[in-house]
């Protein structure tokens, strides 16, 4: 187990849009943590917490109830985000992985199935996958998972999130 | 050597064994799921599927370039191993439908009634997705040539196991005209590609942009060669001995046009045919009026995916099965100690 920093790899060239991560996790945690979404193009795609070494959800949070855990994921505080108004997180996160709750603690975010992780076993999203498009990695080795497809169906999910720059 | 999809991905290994058993019909994804969940927690599971292997339509319907089967046989000996789920595949159990009118149906050797499994188990789900293919209704679609999405798909993936009535469809250069703008018809369109067919028109009622394939998949097809015909309506299948030729009314000058095709593939969407549909009240159960989440008029029997809320996803059949299997475990918990009564089936009550 590299403590470089687990995070999940989705290869959107092999993901057929058929929505079981969402499926698991809303099963598991009630607020699903990773989402689907329908690009302009008409692709279903699951969008997903990167848990980013520079991550910009920890740099933002004024409660500081954004922290590393041992295996390097980014985790939520429950005890820390309950009552926060502000949810600076929501906006500052580039890939829409903070999700907005009605009750309580005042956002949800992937913690790569922490409590399951705790117990030896992996993200359901992972385990759930039909087209194991969802991988479990080390942060340094998604560049090697990357294909040229993979990269094609990043930039339209990218593109669909974070349009680019209109040219002047 | 694949990963397993784990559909016990609930816990490493099961609860001791708690006494009950639940008979699972359909081992599709919103069978699967159920069967991971309860095995999972230690029930004795018995996954009935009408054909020869466990998988449902990601299996014998969606094309396996876009799911590898062996991501999913894997996951299901893993049950049968570490969970001890038994699976009974060619076995069909009687449903509303005359036998043979669905895909598949021509696979069973064994044939029950729900009857005596509901006898044999202390809890059914029925999880038998949605197999029977919807029609244009339209003049010459009984034409030889004319076959529904779920026809055309089905073959190519069971042909492998060898039954006579199974042969692959026979699209060498000919020319294929696909109804329809779901997944499924995009799959039919890359299936009648991969096959050889020499041309290949899609047909939707609407344009690129209401389809629910979604326009970067058109536009894929279209690159790929087939012809991509929008706000098309067909009116009537022609032809002597087989589809010559097909007549559509075009949404956008209001005239007639005709295209000559040597086949026609309706991929329009399929209709479950649960059995005992009347008996079980399904109405009732898609509704929420019921008196247990996912649990029909019949007792002990619950019913969840594809067969409950018509064509979807596999994540929707998926969170169905995990919700009835929820649902179930609490039932038969909470029955046991006499205490139904403390359901407050409102919290359960959003529909997902």
């Amino acid at each position: 187990m590299s403590c470089e920093g687990k995070t999940l790899f989705i290869d959107y060239s092999r993901c057929i849009g058929c929505e079981s991560c969402e499926a698991v996790c809303k099963f598991l945690y009630d607020t699903p943590r990773i989402a689907m979404t329908r690009t302009v193009e008409g692709i279903m795609v699951p969008l997903y917490c990167k848990h980013c070494e520079q991550a910009h959800c920890m740099k933002v949070c004024n409660r500081g109830a954004l922290m590393r855990d041992r295996d390097g994921a980014v985790v939520l505080q429950p005890l820390l985000c309950r009552g926060c108004e502000t949810r600076n997180c929501i906006l500052a996160c580039p890939y829409a992985a903070f999700f907005a709750t009605d009750l309580g603690v005042t956002v949800q975010k992937c913690d790569l199935c922490a409590s399951r992780r705790d117990v030896g076993l992996e993200p359901a999203c992972v385990e759930m996958c039909p087209c194991e498009a969802i991988m479990l990695v080390d942060r340094d080795s998604v560049p090697d998972m990357e294909t040229e497809e993979s990269r094609r169906a990043y930039e339209r999910v990218m593109a669909h999130i974070r349009p680019p720059a209109r040219k002047k | 050597m694949s990963n397993p999809m784990n559909f016990a991905f609930l816990r490493k290994s099961p609860l001791p064994p708690n006494g009950r058993k639940v008979g699972i019909i359909g081992a599709g994804p919103s069978g699967l799921a159920a069967c991971g969940y309860l095995a999972c927690l230690g029930y004795e599971v018995v996954v009935y599927d009408k054909l020869p292997q466990p998988g449902g339509l990601m299996v014998f319907g969606i094309p396996r370039k876009r799911i590898p089967p062996e991501r999913i046989r894997a996951g299901v000996r893993r049950m049968e191993r570490q969970f001890g789920v038994v699976f009974r595949t060619k076995t069909k159990i009687c449903c509303s439908a005359p036998l043979h009118e669905e895909e598949g149906d021509h696979f069973s050797c064994d044939i029950r009634g729900l009857g005596e499994l509901v006898e044999e188990h202390d809890a059914v789900m029925i999880c038998t997705g949605s197999w029977k293919s919807r029609k244009l209704g339209i003049p010459g679609e009984n034409l030889a040539g004319v076959h529904s999405g779920l026809e055309f798909l089905f073959p190519i993936r069971a042909a492998k196991y060898a039954s006579p009535n199974v042969t692959m469809p026979d699209v060498r250069g000919k020319r294929v005209a696909v109804v329809g703008a779901g997944h499924s018809a995009v799959d039919v369109v890359d299936s009648a590609y991969a096959l050889g067919a020499a041309k290949i028109y899609m047909i939707y009622r609407r344009t690129a942009r209401e389809a629910p394939c979604g326009s970067f998949e058109i536009d894929r097809i279209c690159e790929m060669g087939a012809e991509w015909l929008e706000r098309r309506t067909p009116l009537r299948v022609e032809g002597e001995c087989g589809v010559q030729r097909l007549e559509l009314a075009n949404g956008m000058t209001g005239e007639a046009e005709h295209l000559d095709v040597d086949m026609l593939i309706t991929a329009i969407g399929e209709i479950p045919t649960p059995p005992f549909q009347q008996e079980l009240g399904l109405e009732n159960v898609r509704k929420g009026e019921v008196r247990w989440l996912h649990m029909t008029s019949i007792e002990n029997v619950f019913v969840a995916g594809d067969v409950l809320t018509g064509p979807s996803k596999i994540g929707k059949a998926v969170y169905s099965g995990l919700r009835a299997s929820r649902s179930l475990t609490n039932w038969l918990d909470l029955k046991a100690q006499n205490r139904e009564g403390e359901y407050r089936y409102d919290e359960d009550r959003i529909v997902p």
